[in-house]
């Protein structure tokens, strides 16, 4: 790599990371002139846990990389099986993980899909 | 964790529960980050500096694949803006959680830095937990383990590029929505538990019209819908 080339991914990298900070320090920022009982945190929390549930669900319906060598209804009853296993066995979290890898192994292992190359 | 008194008990405990799947998801996570760096010729500094001062996955990989494919400046910063947009409601919403803390608020801006997917969920299920003062100390225990790990990772991966066997990788990706999955639906509070299964619904679905901004959409009607019908489903309760 020469000096131009690396100067130019630094500029890259340094935008890379502002557009990044700038989500967060806005945030701050909006979170120092508004009251902490204010009713829009609620609804900003209510934000984040959508967020989050769609990026549950896009992990396994839309996944990227490894995961797409699974069949979809692998992924889906893996999920199911370990959600079953955490709420019916005491919302243990080490309980639902274990019902749903051991789900997604048995059922990768028993269709005959490679994984173990 | 009541019995948690001084600031550095906190430090410890913080550190003591990110031992454990957080740290194992940020490993998995950033070995794949470090292995595709080290695959489009990016330096190993940059490779984890960007863990640290970006500090969120999709947003690395953005940055990472769209310069390794040539993309203009603005499309990187477009790219990698709209993926981690969800640090806004994120950030947002985890300050309360330090108010009525003793800290400078000067100090929030670094805290923000610190926010990912899995410190703010731990946070949120751990805030009432643990006494107000000593949340800022649990928070940074908690997430520089955190970081610390994801910097394993990408040294793992990008020095030993992808000698993990394929069948221990997918278990780990499985993990991530395993985990979040549980421990986000587990909240006692309705509204959040109906933004997080609408989520779950938009989020496979906005993904076809727009990837980058699919999360931000897909939380921004979910978690309006689940706002506006709160009181409806508290009366129900």
């Amino acid at each position: 790599m020469d000096l131009t080339e690396t100067f130019w991914a630094w500029i890259f990298f340094l935008c890379a990371i502002l557009a990044t900070y700038i989500w967060r320090f806005a945030a701050v920022m909006i979170s120092h002139r508004i009251k902490a009982s204010h009713p829009i945190f609620e609804w900003v929390t209510c934000l984040s846990y959508g967020i989050i549930g769609a990026l549950v669900a896009k992990s396994l319906i839309v996944p990227t990389g490894l995961i797409l060598i699974v069949p979809l209804w692998h992924r889906l009853s893996a999920i199911t099986l370990a959600f079953l296993g955490f709420y019916m066995l005491g919302r243990r979290l080490w309980v639902g993980i274990i019902c749903g890898e051991t789900t997604l192994i048995l059922l990768l292992w028993y269709g005959r899909i490679e994984i173990f190359g | 964790m009541k019995e948690i008194e001084t600031n550095l008990q906190a430090v410890f405990a913080g550190i003591k529960n990110a031992f454990g799947i957080p740290a194992i998801l940020l490993i998995s996570a950033m070995t794949g980050f470090g292995s595709l760096a080290q695959e489009q010729g990016f330096s190993i500094y940059m490779s984890i500096l960007s863990t640290i001062l970006i500090w969120g996955l999709p947003g690395q990989v953005v940055h990472v694949e769209l310069y390794g494919m040539g993309a203009p400046l603005i499309a990187v910063v477009l790219g990698v803006a709209g993926v981690n947009a969800r640090f806004m409601p994120m950030t947002i919403s985890m300050m309360p959680v330090f108010e009525g803390s003793k800290h400078n608020r000067k100090w929030n801006y670094f805290l923000a830095q610190m926010i990912s997917i899995n410190t703010w969920a731990e946070m949120m299920q751990r805030r009432d937990d643990i006494n107000v003062d000593l949340r800022v100390a649990y928070f940074l225990g908690f997430s520089f383990t955190c970081m610390i790990a994801g910097i394993i990772g990408v040294l793992q991966g990008y020095v030993l590029f992808e000698s993990m066997p394929k069948s221990a990788s997918i278990c780990l990706v499985f993990l991530v929505p395993i985990y979040f999955g549980l421990i986000m639906s587990n909240t006692r509070h309705l509204p959040f538990l109906l933004a997080f299964i609408i989520g779950c619904f938009l989020g496979p679905l906005i993904h076809n019209f727009t990837q980058e901004w699919s999360l931000v959409l897909a939380g921004l009607i979910s978690g309006t819908i689940a706002y506006l019908s709160r009181h409806k489903i508290s009366r129900k309760n």
